[in-house]
């Protein structure tokens, strides 16, 4: 195929370059301008000289980050809760949708489903609340439940292990509904076709999950990993402020790297050790991706993002 | 192919979910940046830039020009402000041609909000500060416009009324950045308590220093074992800070980490894992916290109304906090005692105005501080607002009105001693309190801790260490002071860790700006 060049594409297809123009420059504006603030990390950033004005200082910025070792630990951290909030978040959102797609009555499907979206519309903040109440040492659901059945009180606040699992549980309660709506649609599409054959053949429910519904949503399920794979050294910074709050006992099961740099830096207010720190998360986040990607690539060339 | 098309289908799918959701949330930054572009529409206008030297020397600046100035508070915005507005306004435009808007930024998101404001190069002219919105790494980093020259200018009688300790507090680098407030505000700190559950027990009264808290929170415990005796939450406690300042001792603003006694001829800073009594102060912490005086839960209690609510007897703050819940509670019998033992003034740049780097009108935003801080009627107008709606005057005494709709401004740092009434209910005992520290105060004639209240740390050369050394704080001390760790291998875990954060070089350079500090003084 002969190929052309970029003007005679234009004057063929100028209508889908018209089209394309709005994406194509809110990127640009959005995602790619801002990217010359990334010089900001390399430098000592000063109001009255400016983002570009501003002394350049090597790699003076990124220092803090491994100071005293916080660097590693914090980002081992941050990998971990995202790979455990990726496996069960999504996990549950697929059985969740495979489960209210198999359900049959209306409006009891229409109920069940709302409910479990409702907490994505629960703030952190609130959450952070329930947490509390329920672990608090002396008046927590918790450990009321534990004194009524004539136990000793737990002080789950000095316990960091047991945060992980927390976390993790709280993560997936909020964000089941959300994913699994993607789920659904995505089974919604599955032609109808193939079930029927499947009971004519006589398969039970858990056959045709098995043999036509997983196969079949492979190509979202793998998606949605590579998207969400995409924010893996991003924490979910609310979710970690509020439920952990201050507690610094608890800091070395949970600490995250957004929450280390919002700690360190709040007091003296140094915009290139922020740029620094996401800096440092962009990089990372570029090569999973891109690890990623090629593995998904090597596997099944299709499902690749690109 | 056809799989090819069902999976781009998909993705658009996600996409707009995924969009609807984010431009849910962006609604509410984006209107609140519009109104920060209007607030600054409107004073692109004028051009005063140089306003004739010749008329100024004589005091009169020309004021034909009609100006909106701009001014951004930290607090949230009073239902019915736009009428206080108005109010002032009209008093405003009638005395110096110009009028001022005033931008609120809400409790909610100050942290974020306020130091972007000095980098976003949006055009406005005035903005409160304080020593909590860090101001001195502010003005180090270069945020606001030095006042050497326009201040004793544009608003001589405010510039001849700051005490010398707070003219030295006001700069940074040799430059003046910021007007410190008039309002002498005092480094005191103990409990504030609520004696009305007691009555009835054999407590004696007795309140001077911790030990006596100590009991007072024993007979809480036993009287009203459903309160917390002492409010402690998220914020952890100032107790230590007070058990070192029982001692005499001080701390430099922003590195209460850092220790050392004020009387010394060349003080040493020293660190808690150094001073010999540290270990008695964490075995009184663990009496507490065994003895359950404090939550067991603090650090992650975001109530920071335990006390207001009811629902503890007694937190440990500032004189001013004191009056406030007095006032709020008149019937728990609230008291107060002080036990730092080398009371001062704190920094007048506590509450401070600074002139923005972006504004156009330098000179007639101090001339409208100037008419704020030395003229009364505009004083009430701006601060109190309207007599007989937002505030009345009863015997001296201010009385906030219609508080749901109306507040007073949040500029505190245009307060005066002067212009300042204390609120109406105030505790009686305030003003001999004061006075009492007033009295010691000028007894001390600028020794001791008052020397060191204008001393900010330049943390410029050591950013690195000092953001590591945070951290530390908050993870391995704020655990430790509440005993909630095991007090021997915390503290060692605590040094161990300072140390790795560098706070050896901390030390350094702390010591030698102490130094020549001290050395300037002289």
């Amino acid at each position: 195929m002969k190929k052309h060049g970029f003007v005679y594409e234009f004057k063929k297809n100028k209508a889908l370059f018209f089209m394309v123009a709005p994406t194509v420059l809110l990127v640009l504006v959005m995602s790619y301008l801002p990217m010359s603030g990334l010089v900001l990390a390399f430098k000592n950033y000063r109001f009255d000289l400016g983002v570009f004005g501003s002394e350049w200082n090597g790699l003076e910025n990124f220092r803090y980050l491994f100071q005293s070792g916080a660097g590693w630990l914090i980002t081992r951290n941050t990998i971990l809760y995202n790979l455990l909030n990726l496996i069960t978040s999504q996990g549950l959102a697929i059985v969740v949708a495979v489960i209210i797609s198999e359900l049959t009555g209306r409006i009891f499907k229409k109920i069940t489903q709302s409910v479990i979206f409702l907490p994505y519309f629960i703030s952190w903040v609130i959450v952070g609340t329930f947490v509390f109440n329920i672990f608090n040492y002396e008046t927590g659901v918790l450990n009321n439940i534990i004194t009524a059945f004539g136990g000793e009180k737990v002080n789950v606040y000095s316990m960091p292990g047991v945060w992980p699992w927390i976390i993790c549980i709280f993560n997936a309660w909020k964000w089941v509904g959300y994913n699994s709506i993607i789920y659904i649609a995505a089974i919604t599409s599955i032609d109808a076709e193939c079930y029927e054959a499947a009971d004519i053949d006589g398969a039970n429910v858990f056959q045709k999950i098995w043999y036509i519904t997983f196969p079949s949503i492979r190509p979202t399920i793998i998606t949605m990993l590579l998207l969400q794979v995409g924010r893996i050294l991003r924490g979910d910074f609310e979710m970690f402020y509020q439920i952990v709050g201050n507690n610094g006992q608890l800091y070395d099961a949970t600490d995250v790297i957004d929450t280390y740099v919002f700690r360190s830096l709040l007091t003296n207010s140094n915009f290139g050790m922020t740029a620094a720190a996401t800096f440092y998360q962009s990089v990372l986040c570029f090569i999973i991706i891109m690890v990623v990607n090629q593995i998904v690539k090597k596997v099944e060339a299709d499902y690749a993002l690109f | 192919m056809k799989r090819f098309e069902r999976f781009a289908a998909l993705l658009l799918a996600s996409a707009m979910l995924m969009s609807v959701f984010a431009g849910c949330g962006d609604k509410t930054d984006g209107s609140s940046s519009g109104k920060a572009s209007q607030a600054s529409k409107g004073e692109t206008t004028s051009s005063s830039k140089a306003a004739d030297p010749a008329s100024a020397d004589t005091g009169e600046t020309d004021t034909s020009k009609e100006v909106e100035l701009s001014m951004y508070v930290v607090s949230d915005r009073p239902a019915k402000q736009d009428d206080i507005d108005a109010n002032f306004n009209k008093l405003f435009k009638e005395k110096l041609n110009c009028t001022l808007k005033v931008n609120w930024i809400g409790w909610a998101e100050y942290p974020n909000k306020y130091p972007l404001l000095f980098s976003s190069g949006e055009k406005f002219d005035m903005a409160y500060t304080a020593t909590w919105l860090n101001y001195a790494a502010l003005a180090q980093k270069g945020a606001f416009k030095s006042l050497d020259e326009i201040w004793p200018q544009y608003a001589p009688k405010n510039f001849e009324r700051q005490s010398e300790a707070a003219l030295q507090q006001a700069t940074v680098d040799g430059h003046y950045y910021c007007i410190p407030t008039l309002l002498a505000t005092y480094s005191a700190f103990g409990p504030i308590y609520r004696t009305d559950i007691l009555e009835g027990t054999d407590w004696d009264g007795k309140m001077e220093n911790l030990a006596d808290y100590e009991a007072y929170l024993g007979y809480v415990k036993e009287a009203a074992p459903e309160m917390e005796p002492y409010e402690v939450y998220q914020a952890g406690s100032g107790v230590d800070d007070v058990w070192m300042q029982e001692q005499g001792f001080y701390a430099p603003k922003s590195a209460n980490f850092l220790w050392f006694d004020p009387n010394e001829e060349s003080p040493k800073l020293m660190a808690w894992y150094e001073y010999d009594k540290t270990p008695e102060f964490l075995q009184m912490m663990k009496r507490w916290n065994d003895n359950g005086y404090f939550t067991k839960s603090a650090l992650s209690d975001t109530d920071s109304q335990k006390f207001k609510g009811g629902k503890a007897a007694s937190r440990v703050h500032n004189i001013d906090s004191y009056s406030g819940e007095y006032i709020e509670h008149p019937e728990w019998g609230i008291k107060y005692a002080n036990f730092v033992k080398d009371v001062s003034n704190l920094p007048f740049t506590q509450d401070a105005l600074v002139i923005s780097n972006t504004s156009e009108n330098p000179e007639r935003a101090l001339m409208l501080y100037e008419l704020i801080t030395s003229d009364e009627d505009a004083f009430n107008a701006f601060f109190y607002g309207i007599e007989g709606t937002s505030y009345e005057f009863v015997d001296d005494q201010v009385k906030a009105l219609n508080s749901d709709d109306y507040g007073f401004s949040a500029c505190w740092a245009a307060r005066t001693t002067e212009f300042t009434k204390d609120s109406y209910g105030a505790p009686p005992d305030l003003k001999e309190q004061k006075a009492g520290f007033d009295k010691y105060i000028e007894e001390k004639n600028g020794e001791g801790s008052q020397k060191y209240q204008g001393f900010n740390i330049n943390t410029s050369n050591i950013e690195t260490e000092y953001a590591a050394v945070q951290n530390v704080i908050q993870q391995y001390w704020q655990p430790l002071e509440l005993a909630y760790v095991d007090i021997e291998s915390g503290l060692k875990d605590y040094q161990a860790k300072m140390e790795a954060a560098g706070i050896e070089k901390v030390r350094e350079e702390l010591q030698k700006q102490l130094d020549e500090y001290a050395a300037s003084m002289k």
